[in-house]
């Protein structure tokens, strides 16, 4: 870099940008964690459901017990790609792999700029502004006013079957999707052998395991694939 | 029971998930994480906007990279949308704002529901999910979700300052444990769908095959709004073949 005055200045309002973000993100983040956490501490315990404490703590421990270890790793892994600002954008927004990095990568391109430079890192910001303003407009309008009332219309007896079936209709998809995802072979056989092994043959052995089934094999599959790694392989961590 | 008439009257055994779940407190609060978000954005631009002349970068390009990232997210936005409306029935319209269409994904906290209800041994959607599993389930999951935004509340400022030593200093790690973390719970939570009943195991294979016929094809036809609608249908052909199953 040479430090021409022109470039001093700019590295001047880039630190101004990224401490202002930085603040604003910070306090944004914060109230959205505390208005996220108020609804269902208020359906929790205070709508008469005799909730106990001890309930929420043995389903977030199993929760934890399998989602714990992303909790950590996905803030390091899109730390390089966003930068500081983005972060607190992301993480509040959500679907970061699979709307908000190609929006920052077409909004960089669009203008022609390069990831990491400093137009590179507005261009994102800008673009995922842009993503969060589009994707909250759809979801009031298709899922909040459109979709409640589509619900309102569907027939009780077809709500019924798909309350009862979402979920091996959704999982079935996802297991795919995240396994070509990955493109790894042998942390798929492990991750499926070990889920075969504890639904059919340990559960019905020792029903108690049940609770905390999908973190225990959600731990071994770290483990047995640590042990049995492919040295030569490479492992992309894009979900 | 309560006469409070904001206050949501819950009864611990009613299967009547709707009746609480969308409750105004839920409303109120589902809207206002969409408020911070919008001015979180107003915000970020209005800083942008500051930073920008001073980078050679013109406002026409400001407004390009908005506009550009603002169409680009409208197919995956829509498909968000629809998956979104797949699960209203089970979890009601603010909880899915904000837990789906926000700051989770679909996989990841419906994935967490189910595992807080099989902790109160119950299965989501069936007879025992009463209101008081759902209770459950959406503060396990809340609290899930939260920890990722304290974590990278905690990690920015941090990473900011010290770099990315972690993942500098072992790579593979880095790669290898959220792969396998990934694999395994979603593996598990749709395995244990196979033993619930013949209409399950049936619902997880057409799924599955859903998205990868959509996934095959996408790649065939270079069709990346197919690559981004693949969850979407997979999710709306099975719930079709199971209304078809459990009615015949």
């Amino acid at each position: 870099m040479t430090a021409t005055p022109q470039l001093s200045s700019a590295d001047a309002s880039i630190a101004r940008f990224e401490k202002q973000t930085s603040r604003y993100g910070r306090n944004t983040m914060l109230i959205g964690l505390a208005l996220s956490l108020i609804g269902p501490i208020y359906i929790a315990f205070f709508s008469g459901l005799e909730i106990t404490a001890s309930m929420v703590w043995v389903a977030f421990l199993a929760v934890a017990g399998t989602f714990g270890v992303l909790w950590f790793v996905e803030p390091l892994t899109y730390f390089p790609i966003l930068g500081s600002a983005a972060m607190y954008q992301a993480f509040m927004i959500g679907n970061i792999s699979n709307k908000l990095l190609p929006a920052a990568i077409v909004a960089q391109s669009t203008i022609g700029a390069k990831p990491g430079t400093k137009r590179g890192d507005l261009a994102a910001v800008m673009a995922i502004c842009g993503a969060a303003t589009v994707h909250l407009t759809s979801l009031l309008l298709f899922v909040g006013v459109l979709g409640t009332w589509l619900v309102s219309l569907i027939p009780a007896d077809i709500i019924e079957v798909a309350r009862l079936y979402i979920l091996p209709s959704l999982m079935g998809a996802v297991l795919v999707q995240s396994i070509v995802a990955m493109k790894s072979l042998r942390p798929t056989v492990i991750a499926i052998v070990l889920a075969l092994v504890m639904n059919f043959v340990l559960v019905p052995m020792a029903p108690a395991l049940a609770m905390f089934a999908t973190a225990i094999v959600v731990i071994s599959s770290i483990l047995f694939s640590w042990v049995l790694r492919d040295g030569k392989k490479t492992y992309s961590s894009e979900s | 029971m309560n006469t409070h008439p904001i206050m949501a009257a819950g009864d611990p055994g009613s299967t009547d998930i709707w009746a609480l779940a969308n409750s105004p407190v839920l409303w109120f609060c589902a809207l206002g994480v969409f408020a911070v978000i919008f001015v979180q954005c107003v915000l970020y631009t209005k800083a942008v906007k500051k930073a920008a002349p001073h980078v050679d970068m013109p406002l026409a390009e400001v407004k390009e990279s908005f506009r550009a990232g603002a169409v680009a997210s409208i197919g995956p936005s829509l498909a968000v949308v629809l998956v979104a409306i797949a699960l209203l029935a089970l979890f009601g319209t603010p909880a899915v704002l904000v837990r789906i269409g926000l700051i989770g994904s679909a996989a990841a906290e419906t994935g967490s529901a189910s595992i807080s209800a099989s902790t109160m041994g119950a299965a989501l959607g069936g007879e025992s999910y009463t209101q008081q599993v759902f209770g459950v389930a959406f503060m396990a999951m809340s609290l899930s979700g939260a920890m990722w935004m304290i974590c990278t509340l905690i990690m920015t400022p941090l990473l900011k300052k010290g770099g990315n030593n972690l993942s500098k200093r072992n790579p593979a790690v880095m790669a290898l444990v959220p792969t396998a973390a990934l694999l395994g719970a979603f593996s598990a939570l749709t395995i244990a769908e196979l033993p619930k009943s013949n209409v399950h195991m049936i619902l997880v294979f057409i799924s599955a095959a859903m998205m990868g016929l959509c996934l095959y094809l996408a790649k065939v036809l270079h069709s990346k709004w197919l690559k981004e609608w693949a969850l979407g249908i997979s999710i709306v052909v099975s719930i079709i073949a199971a209304y078809f199953l459990h009615t015949a």
